[in-house]
């Protein structure tokens, strides 16, 4: 939309870290499914994780817009990249909304990389609908004893701390799950194999299992029982950052589109001449950008205090569909090149899949936008 | 020491440049503007001599529009202690001749008294390559040009230039101005908190009429023109066809 300077600045920064760093590096780190811990060292330093972690808490303190802005820009390079700060931004939100001063001292090493989080939510039986988890935390003392397993966690290979979603009432449902800070280097904490995925390949993702583990009585993340709500009342907020992170392989896609059409020659011209590669690109944009416009919507709400959630769910729906829709285009205009493994926009395709299954499917956003509007009417 | 860098606001280098229709030189409307890329060199050598406790204060000093402010912007959330504007026109088309810019930097230098000024060697729009010189020349002070390297120690900088075939070293009685060539430094990237802190630091704006100098245009654009387009190579069968196409052709050999 209209970002103001600092935005606009912030923007710039990120954009020539992005192109000088992250993006020459990407396609090396997809087909080697490695985790780049030296540009996430570097990014600490820069200040690219914990957007919104007011100053006094060691973060930059910007809104939820700039949040938006940098991430589309870090997956414009890379969405792996991108994706490990929106898991970054998740955590810290909590922490800074719920964590006790002594829990929110650990942010400034969570910010700089020095600790690597997990948000463990997903179990086997229990995706889209997460009142299925059977993950059991019981106490113990002054503490908790931790028992169930989680999978397709986000950083599960290689992270110090992880933020668990744990049934502590069994006859309260949704208002008996709680949130804790489990140290996975602890006794009783095993992890699975990384798993081998479609895309976003440098994200390491695998699963968690947790057996008598012994949480400390500071394990507690905010209120007993209240895990469920916390968890949701930070969706909207990853919601966008998703959204803004398909926008920004879209727009790699476009960019690449665009180069690439106004190089290759078939029947003496080059195919940026032909209206049929012509309109691809055109739709190609047009979407890119009402979903990016989705986002900063979105975003500026949330940052206005406004009801958030419907915009969210639109944004998050909506850009992971173009995202999808969007690189197959960008791999059309590249012809067979585009099929083939090491042309970016291959990976990009690969990478877009994502966005329209994980921080709740695509069918759950239209769930969601059908329920505000036949709740709160259809007014814009 | 007090470290006064000159910054301007040129047409991005990323930006494909278009001659105006009526050939009186490039277009600026609604393209994007950035720090010249060899003032952004000037900003992080100061900024390096302050880390080493050789300079106490940076300040950054901008000539033109108001829209300059973001340049400046850019240098304090680069390091920047605080920025001065010389508002000298409100015409986005309007590039000051380096003799007016040197001009009214003398008269900032004057006001602040730096130890030392370390400018771009030129900035990419119109690459004059003449501001500092005649800087150190209407303060009457030492120039070391082309830098790649700059020391300070014990009231001198010595200073390796990038000359013709190779480097020459000089040492300059401080004050004195320094300009900058590519390899002195790599800047670095802005850290996302300082964006935020830049906005706090101070920065004033001055008018000419303050200043006391006015603005006298000593050159006029007769004409701008686009390179010529670039045609495409040929393919050659042989090195025979190679050399003789050189010798006869090309004329080089
Ligand atoms: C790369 C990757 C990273 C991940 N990272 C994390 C992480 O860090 N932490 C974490 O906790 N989880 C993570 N996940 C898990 C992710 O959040 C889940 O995959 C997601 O919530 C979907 O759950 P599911 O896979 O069990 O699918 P299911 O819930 O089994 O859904 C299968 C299909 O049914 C549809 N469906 C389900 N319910 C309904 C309904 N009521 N109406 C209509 N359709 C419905 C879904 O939309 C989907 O199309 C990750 C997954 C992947 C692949
Ligand atoms: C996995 C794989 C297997 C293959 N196997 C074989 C094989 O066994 N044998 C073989 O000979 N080839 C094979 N190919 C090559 C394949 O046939 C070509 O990739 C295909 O013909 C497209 O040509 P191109 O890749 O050069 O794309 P281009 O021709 O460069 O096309 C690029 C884009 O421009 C568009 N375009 C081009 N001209 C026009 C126009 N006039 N108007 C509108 N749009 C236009 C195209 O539709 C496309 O979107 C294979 C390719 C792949 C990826």
């Amino acid at each position: 939309m209209f970002l103001n300077e600092m935005q606009e600045e912030v923007r710039e920064t990120t954009r020539s870290f992005v192109d000088n760093v992250i993006r020459p590096a990407a396609e090396a780190l997809d087909r080697e499914e490695r985790f780049p811990a030296e540009i996430y060292e570097e990014m600490g330093k820069l200040g690219l994780f914990g957007i919104a972690v007011p100053e006094e808490l060691g973060g930059p303190g910007f809104d939820t817009l700039t949040y938006a802005v940098v991430m589309e820009e870090l997956s414009r390079g890379y969405a792996s990249v991108a994706d490990q700060c929106g898991l970054v931004e998740l955590i810290s939100t909590l922490l800074v909304r719920h964590g006790t001063p002594e829990q929110q001292k650990m942010l400034p090493d969570i910010l700089s990389m020095k600790r690597k989080v997990a948000y463990c939510i997903t179990e086997p039986e229990a995706g889209t609908d997460v009142s299925g988890i059977r993950t059991t935390a019981v106490r113990d003392g002054d503490g908790w004893v931790l028992n169930g397993g989680k999978i397709w966690i986000h950083n599960a290979p290689v992270a110090d701390t992880g933020f668990v979603l744990a049934r502590t009432d069994k006859e309260a449902g949704n208002r008996g799950m709680s949130i804790f800070i489990v140290d996975l280097h602890a006794k009783g904490v095993e992890r699975g194999p990384k798993e081998h995925k479609m895309g976003q390949r440098a994200s390491q993702v695998g699963a968690l299992d947790f057996s008598d583990v012994r949480l400390g009585s500071d394990a507690l993340l905010g209120e007993m029982n209240r895990g469920f709500h916390m968890m949701m009342s930070v969706l909207d907020k990853g919601r966008v950052g998703i959204a803004a992170l398909a926008v920004g392989i879209a727009q790699a896609g476009l960019e690449a589109a665009v180069d690439y059409a106004g190089t290759r020659k078939q029947f003496g011209k080059h195919i940026s001449e032909f209206q049929g590669v012509q309109w691809l690109l055109a739709d190609m944009a047009k979407d890119i950008e009402a979903a990016r416009l989705l986002v900063h919507s979105a975003a500026t709400k949330i940052d206005r205090g406004q009801d958030a959630t419907r915009s969210c769910s639109m944004a998050k729906c909506f850009a992971g569909d173009m995202a999808v829709a969007r690189t197959a285009d960008a791999v059309q205009v590249f012809g067979g090149s585009g099929y083939i493994r090491g042309f970016e926009v291959e990976r990009l395709y690969r990478d877009a899949k994502i966005t329209q299954i994980y921080e709740g499917t695509n069918q759950i956003q239209r769930m969601i936008i059908a329920r505000e509007l036949l709740r709160k009417g259809a007014r814009a | 020491m007090k470290i006064l860098v000159p910054v301007k606001r040129v047409v991005d280098y990323n930006v494909r440049i278009r001659v105006r229709p009526d050939g009186s030189g490039v277009d600026l409307a609604n393209v994007k503007m950035s720090m010249n890329p060899f003032d952004e060199i000037a900003v992080e050598e100061a900024i390096r001599l302050k880390e080493k406790g050789v300079a106490t204060e940076v300040v950054v000093v901008s000539i033109g529009v108001a829209q300059a402010k973001d340049t400046l912007r850019t240098a304090l959330a680069m390091g920047a202690d605080r920025a001065i504007l010389v508002t000298a026109t409100d015409d986005v088309n309007v590039d000051l001749e380096p003799l007016s810019v040197a001009q009214i930097l003398s008269k900032v230098v004057a006001n602040e008294q730096p130890g030392l000024v370390i400018a771009g060697k030129q900035a990419i729009d119109n690459d004059m390559n003449a501001t500092g010189q005649m800087l150190a020349a209407l303060l009457g002070w030492g120039q070391g040009t082309f830098a790649s390297s700059v020391t300070i120690e014990d009231g001198s900088a010595l200073v390796t230039r990038e000359v013709d075939g190779g480097l020459q070293t000089i040492k300059l009685k401080l004050p004195a101005v320094v300009t900058t060539d590519l390899r002195l430094n790599e800047p670095r990237y802005v850290a996302l908190p300082n964006i935020m802190k830049a906005k706090k630091k101070p920065l004033e704006e001055v008018s000419l009429d303050t200043l006391g100098v006015a603005v006298r245009s000593r050159l006029t654009v007769l004409k701008t023109v686009e390179p010529p387009q670039r045609h495409a190579g040929v393919k050659v069968g042989s090195v025979d066809e190679l050399v003789s196409k050189l010798k006869n052709e090309a004329g080089v050999l």
